[in-house]
């Protein structure tokens, strides 16, 4: 007769480098057989120090960073920079410039949840719809380049407007891929909403409760899918988007499968937004008339907020009326989104727990700064 | 009116300063100075008043430290600052066990300031790595007014 082994937990340590973990993220599992006892994230092997960047440098010389925070929605973070200086400098952006911003952001934004459906299904085990994601995707990047000269990391919101102008060649092309992307739908749901592996592993999963969303201080697709219909778009509206009908997409149970449906849905807002801001489009100057060669905003402070793909990013600016910042915090989604990581992941095999994680969309140099 | 009621239930605590801010210049609907050690109590009135901890960050001045709480609401938008003068060398408590969300947050104020927080469950750094012994944004007073000296001279 075999004694019963003694009973322990044991460590299991995945990432730094791990492909569930996009990016450089180490999670510490302490298991008992099969189920996660406690996880234990371990965050800023991408730490790059913004923040103290910011205060060795000028207001301008520090915008080129806010395209490398989240490097997969670069345009919200350039909005929410300028938008915090403009605040602190009292300058106004031209209506166009405000639209042509919008346009951007949203394309910027499906392309962002495109990537995180192909990629996040990728870890799932499906590796399909990440080529088809990719190829949507594929459009948006040409499109922004056309405009912003680069593929990734975007640096083309300037305080006081945009430096420039869209021509009829990028609004064709904007128009033909809401049309393509519409098509697309279909596909999706037929090759992923409606797949019975992707429901079972997706349904009842990582459930989070409107109270703990509070309490963590959680924004975006995340609270969202959990019921919360906190848009900052919607809820501060900033910039053009007042002038647009649009809807918030919310969820119900808060489990993955809620997540999804949620970023699914929001890509079609974003196509009616951008299809009513091209419509709606109006003439005029893309930048402020009276741009301050040299910034150098008096004492104060600022906090300003947008949405980005993965929640909300508030810009934090204290002025000491030095051409630097004295301080610029940024609050980003990710660090408090993966911050109840360890508490949905307790009880849960490992197999759920990349399922869960990849859910949050972390977007790793985002929370290390 | 959220701020309001926020001002209303905030008024027992006898607090420096609750004001309210001016949302279009700043962004902040009502503006709150504290004690640090009257955060725990703040803290719970906000989560009372079914407010999130949007962010908490420092600021290092020559003579102090200044803790800087943000809290926001989900279906109203009434943005609340609230900030805790803290002395050099001293702790501030942690509200960590109102809202957990403030444990990461309380972790990063530690690691890139060094201010420590009271009965915080966990504070080990976050972002430098555990052996780094250095808090990276302290300001260098002395080293400044240093160079700016020799710069006079020269």
């Amino acid at each position: 007769m075999l004694e019963p082994l003694e009973e322990k937990t044991y460590i299991l340590n995945l990432g730094p480098q791990h492909p569930s973990t996009h990016g450089v993220l180490r999670v510490v599992l302490e298991m008992e057989g099969e189920f996660i006892v406690k996880a234990d994230p371990d965050i800023g092997y991408g730490h790059r120090g913004h923040e103290h960047m910011a205060e060795n440098r000028n207001y301008l010389q520090f915008l080129p960073n806010m395209g490398r925070v989240d490097y997969l929605h670069a345009l919200a973070f350039n909005h929410g920079y300028c938008m915090a200086v403009e605040k602190l400098i009292g300058l106004e952006v031209p209506e166009r410039a405000e639209f042509i911003r919008v346009i951007t952001a949203e394309l910027n934004r499906i392309a962002s949840h495109l990537l995180w459906v192909g990629a996040y299904l990728l870890d799932l085990g499906a590796f399909t719809p990440f080529l088809y994601c990719f190829d949507d995707r594929e459009n948006i990047l040409d499109l922004l380049d056309r405009i912003t000269g680069s593929r990734l990391t975007y640096c083309f919101y300037r305080f006081g407007g945009v430096p420039q102008d869209i021509d009829q060649e990028f609004i064709d092309g904007c128009r033909a891929f809401a049309k393509r992307l519409r098509r697309r739908w279909k596909d999706y749901d037929n090759l992923v909403t409606k797949n019975i592996i992707f429901i079972e592993r997706t349904k009842g999963i990582g459930v989070i409760t409107k109270e703990q969303c509070r309490l963590y201080g959680l924004t975006g697709p995340m609270a969202r899918g959990s019921g919360i219909p906190y848009d900052i778009r919607k809820s501060e509206p900033y910039s053009a988007y007042p002038l647009f009908d649009f809807e918030i997409p919310i969820g119900e149970n808060g489990d993955i499968m809620d997540r999804y449906l949620v970023r699914m849905r929001e890509m079609e807002q974003s196509l009616r937004i951008i299809e009513q801001a091209l419509d709606k489009l109006p003439n005029g100057p893309i930048m402020a008339e009276k741009v301050p060669k040299r910034i150098k905003p008096a004492a104060g402070e600022v906090y300003a907020a947008v949405e980005t793909a993965r929640g909300e990013f508030g810009c934090y600016i204290v002025s000491q009326g030095d051409v630097k910042p004295y301080r610029i915090k940024l609050r980003v989604p990710s660090f408090a989104n993966l911050s109840i990581l360890p508490e949905i992941s307790r009880d849960t095999l490992v197999a759920d727990f990349v399922a869960i994680l990849g859910s949050i969309d972390v977007v790793v140099p985002e929370i290390d700064r | 009116m959220l701020s309001e009621n926020i001002k209303k239930a905030l008024g027992p605590l006898g607090l420096e300063k609750v004001a309210p801010g001016d949302y279009a210049k700043t962004g902040y609907h009502l503006e709150v100075a504290a004690a640090p050690n009257q955060m725990p109590a703040v803290a719970q009135v906000m989560r009372d008043q079914g407010c999130f901890l949007e962010s908490l960050t420092a600021l290092h001045f020559r003579e102090h430290f200044t803790l800087v709480y943000h809290f926001a609401h989900y279906e109203e938008l009434c943005r609340t600052v609230v900030k805790a003068v803290l002395p050099l060398g001293q702790q501030a408590p942690t509200i960590s066990h109102i809202y957990p969300g403030a444990n990461w947050y309380e972790r990063e104020v530690y690691d890139l300031f060094g201010i420590r927080f009271t009965g915080h469950p966990d504070l080990r750094r976050i972002l430098l790595p555990f052996e780094a012994d250095f808090h990276p944004l302290l300001k260098q007073f002395e080293e400044e007014a240093e160079k700016s000296e020799t710069k006079a001279d020269a």
